[in-house]
């Protein structure tokens, strides 16, 4: 025996000599470890107090690059961990000073988002003069408070709790999805004992069905609450609860129900346990075989920062990514499951409709050579681009180039109507950024139904109402909104009357402080469009919305192309193009209504699936989805974010930027770029803003130099924008996972 | 272990270019002679002709023909040899012999399009692949 430690500790870095030195303090505890010394913290704890501790322990990086922020000096209060002395504010817990000293006390319920429930005990530390160890998580910290993480006592708290945590824990970490991201098995390695004393049963509970993305197995929970404080709190629906008390105590739903929220998903995320895991991800892959790729996500308009996880050439998972500013750690259902849809439908060869109306695949030589002699064909000013809602700026830009190259200038991007106004980028983004919205007093949703269009969005006007009961005002068709909101109206009557001050909301619009006023991009596909403008603007005049230090007039974008293609100037010449359009480029497009298109019309369909618009095209190309390219997207607020290949692309596809700029030099007229770097210094003559990615770029002219102008209103009513929340765009509707979401959590 | 390392040992190096060059010779010979053996035991009579394989033999020895280092040739010529036992001793498969020494790198899509002689360098790259 004494052989072998003598062989690890010449093994080991510190010198043999300095360790057995009898000067050297260390020695004085046991160095091999074991709990049994913890079972019996008096005495180690007096044998540590005899040790000379050093004087000024060095100092610790924060915790996760936390920060403190202290108002005015006389908040601040000072309190030691491990002696360490750090400057806190008023109100912080003691788990939060740790965290700012630079030391991570384990926890499972505390979650930095969500109420407090100090429930789990994980987070025990000593503090001096406290009869017991505290729930740091719980405790508010104290001046002077001494606050000791890593004694005897706090140790061998945490070794009971853990004890008690796996007493009715199963021990399937094996076949447990969570395995190798699981809290609870990082933190029984790091603090718990080495053996249990309980030989009962383990307890076992009923799982819990939550619908088409959530599996549950409800036995591996450990009562942590984070998922129903998150449903109540962040998500905003009343679905999860807890049943039962002691060791009958269980998560649930209170009857057997589905739980219908569009942030469901994140409970995922939340749970530090297997006890709700992905169930399409079920027994798919393990976490530490798949290659996370750090990209953003296109599903809808907010480009909320996602982590694509990827084994080979099959996209595996999709998770979110903190940015404080955008998506702060959520990501909605449609985003985190909508990935399926990437490996169904695909178009990966080049195809054209023959005489008999099938499609038959060609080389791409062939394909760009019909395309080319098509095109020379028909006049200039009948050919008509339409870019796709999944569209980045890149290939916008080289469509806009190559048509207007042929002699065209009608291009246009889906969503964006037929005659869409790009001069002020203040009137066509979200001017109160997303994370501003935290600061606005009074909410007005004109035709714009964020919870469905923008659940991001929508889950910071909810954390607003929460935090500061803003209230909410909306006008549109029925909607169900998971806040307190006040109804006002269907349609541009109830915009008129308050534009006009005849309506009893305009009381309250005045008294805010911050007015914030959203308006859905469903509007822009309305003839009245520009009275709406107007109309909305009159209000923002009246409730001085606008002003240097706050911008509340607000315009929720649908979908990622759109900021884009407006900044970019992808504006149609004639307001009937498509109907007059012998040659139709669709890049992407499947959302655009192709029925005023005459028979006679060539139309190319250049995209990554096979969706609604291939059944009228004549030819296909096939492209990379936005998983597979580098690509430009700018979202709602008007920050430009670059997507990352995560995996390759499927067959013969090519990116969309590459289709076009081949198909230019095979029609003759060449365009000038061949690499991304030379496209985005065309980019930067264009829009410059595009390029400096992660930062947003605000508009710097207010909406007030407009013209006044009368237009006429129709009183017709607001109509939803988004038929079906799961299924928006090319790829969710190729999901499977989104066609069950639609067909059991959809409210029919 | 001893008698396993005697029995494969590796000949000295060569001395000049000159040995280096005969070596080369006697190596192509030897895999000229296998020729007909290997065409019997992968089953390549109506696949290939002893001329094919013997020009494509040619032309591997040929691809290392600017190297005049008489260390790397000898290296290269052991790689060769340890090939020409893998594929003698049948430790290879049908398709390994077709796709390296049949088919060869091209592919089975032989690039002889002359139409491609005016387009730029990007479009020749966009028909290979979409990396680049």
């Amino acid at each position: 025996m004494g052989f072998f430690v003598l062989r690890a500790l010449q093994r080991s870095r510190t010198p043999l000599s300095r360790l057995l030195s009898p000067q050297n303090p260390t020695f004085q505890s046991r160095w091999i470890t074991s709990t049994t010394d913890l079972h019996k913290p008096e005495a180690s704890a007096a044998a540590a107090s005899e040790a000379p501790r050093p004087e000024i322990p060095p100092p610790r990086t924060p915790v996760g690059g936390a920060r403190v922020h202290i108002s005015s000096p006389e908040d601040a209060i000072e309190v030691f961990v491990d002696g360490y002395p750090v400057k806190i504010p008023k109100g912080m817990t003691v788990l939060q000073a740790c965290e700012v000293a630079g030391v991570d006390i384990p926890r499972f319920c505390y979650h930095s988002r969500l109420s407090i429930a100090g429930n789990c005990r994980m987070c025990l530390v000593e503090v001096e003069k406290s009869p017991k160890p505290v729930a740091s998580c719980a405790m508010p910290a104290l001046p002077g408070m001494k606050i000791k993480t890593n004694t005897p006592v706090a140790k061998k708290a945490r070794e009971g709790v853990m004890e008690f945590l796996l007493m009715n824990h199963p021990l399937d970490c094996p076949i447990c999805d969570q395995g190798g991201e699981c809290d609870l098995q990082d933190q029984s390695m790091a603090f718990g004992s080495d053996r249990g004393r309980f030989t009962e049963m383990k307890r076992s509970v009923v799982d819990k069905n939550l619908g088409p993305l959530v599996k549950t197995v409800m036995t591996r929970c450990i009562q942590c609450t984070r998922c129903v404080r998150f449903a109540t709190e962040v998500a905003g629906v009343q679905d999860l609860g807890m049943l039962g008390r002691g060791s009958g105590e269980e998560i649930g739903t209170y009857v057997e129900k589905l739980m219908t929220s569009e942030l469901s998903g994140n409970v995922i995320d939340i749970c530090p346990v297997g006890a709700l895991t992905s169930k399409p991800f079920a027994f798919k892959a393990r976490n530490w075989e798949m290659k996370g790729t750090e990209t953003i996500d296109v599903t809808d308009a907010v480009g909320s920062n996602i982590r694509v996880d990827s084994r080979g050439p099959e996209v595996m998972r999709v998770v979110p990514r903190l940015n404080e500013d955008i998506n702060e750690e959520w990501i909605s259902d449609k985003t985190r499951f909508f990935y399926d849809g990437l490996k169904r439908q695909r178009l990966n060869d080049p195809m054209i409709r023959g005489p008999d109306g099938r499609f038959k695949s060609v080389s791409w030589r062939d394909a760009l050579a019909v395309v080319a002699e098509v095109m020379h064909q028909v006049k200039p000013e009948e050919i008509v681009g339409i870019a796709g809602q999944l569209s980045d700026a890149e290939s916008m830009i080289a469509l806009k180039d190559f048509l207007n190259k042929m002699g065209s200038n009608n291009v246009l991007c889906e969503g964006n109507g037929i005659h869409p106004h790009a001069d002020l980028r203040s009137n066509f983004l979200l001017n109160t950024n997303i994370g501003g919205l935290e600061r606005a007093d009074v909410f007005l949703l004109v035709g714009s139904q964020p919870r469905i269009e923008a659940p991001m969005v929508n889950a910071r006007i909810r954390k607003t109402v929460r935090a500061t009961h803003a209230k909410v005002a909306y006008i549109g068709p029925p909607t169900d909104l998971n806040y307190d909101h006040q109804h006002l109206g269907e349609g541009p009557q109830t915009l008129l009357e308050i534009a006009e001050g005849r309506h009893p909301f305009c009381s309250t619009l005045l008294s805010a402080k911050n007015p914030a006023i959203i308006i859905g991009a469903g509007i822009f596909e309305r003839n009245d469009r520009d009275a709406i403008f107007a109309a909305v603007e009159t209000i923002a005049k009246h409730s001085k919305a606008i002003r240097p230090d706050w911008n509340g007039f607000n315009v929720l974008l649908l979908n990622a192309a759109q900021a884009a293609a407006l900044d970019l100037g992808l504006i149609p010449e004639s307001k009937n193009c498509i109907g007059s359009a012998k040659f139709l480029y669709l890049m992407g497009a499947d959302d655009v209504n192709l029925e005023g298109v005459s028979n006679d019309a060539f139309v190319l369909y250049q995209g990554h699936h096979g969706d609604r618009s291939v059944y009228r095209a004549n030819i296909i190309f096939p492209s990379s989805a936005f998983t597979e390219k580098e690509g430009t997207y700018e979202n709602t607020e008007g920050c430009a974010q670059q997507t990352v290949p995560a995996v390759p692309t499927v067959g013969d596809a090519r990116d969309d930027w590459k289709i076009v700029r081949a198909l230019s030099e095979v029609a003759g007229s060449c365009l000038p770029y061949d690499s991304l770097a030379a496209i985005r210094a065309r980019i930067r003559a264009v829009a410059p803003n595009l390029l400096s990615t992660d930062e947003r770029e605000p508009a710097t002219v207010s909406a007030d130099v407009k013209p006044e102008f009368q237009y006429n209103m129709s009183m017709s009513g607001f109509k939803s924008a988004v038929e079906n929340f799961y299924m928006t765009d090319s790829i969710s509707r190729a999901s499977k996972i989104m066609a069950q979401c639609s067909a059991s959590l959809l409210k029919k | 272990m001893s008698f396993i390392a005697r029995a494969i040992k590796v000949p000295p190096n060569s001395a000049t270019l000159e040995e280096a060059r005969s070596r080369t010779f006697d190596f192509f010979r030897k895999a000229c002679r296998s020729i007909p053996n290997v065409i019997e035991i992968y089953n390549l009579y109506d696949v290939v002709t002893p001329s094919q394989l013997r020009s494509s033999i040619a032309s591997q020895i040929r691809k290392n023909s600017h190297i005049n280092n008489p260390k790397v040739i000898d290296m290269l010529l052991f790689k060769g040899m340890e090939e020409l036992g893998n594929i003698v001793e049948h430790a290879k498969q049908r398709h390994h012999i077709i796709g390296q020494y049949v088919v060869g790198h091209g592919g089975l899509v032989q690039e002889v399009d002359t139409k491609d002689q005016g387009n730029s360098e990007f479009l020749k790259q966009f028909y290979t692949s979409n990396y680049f």
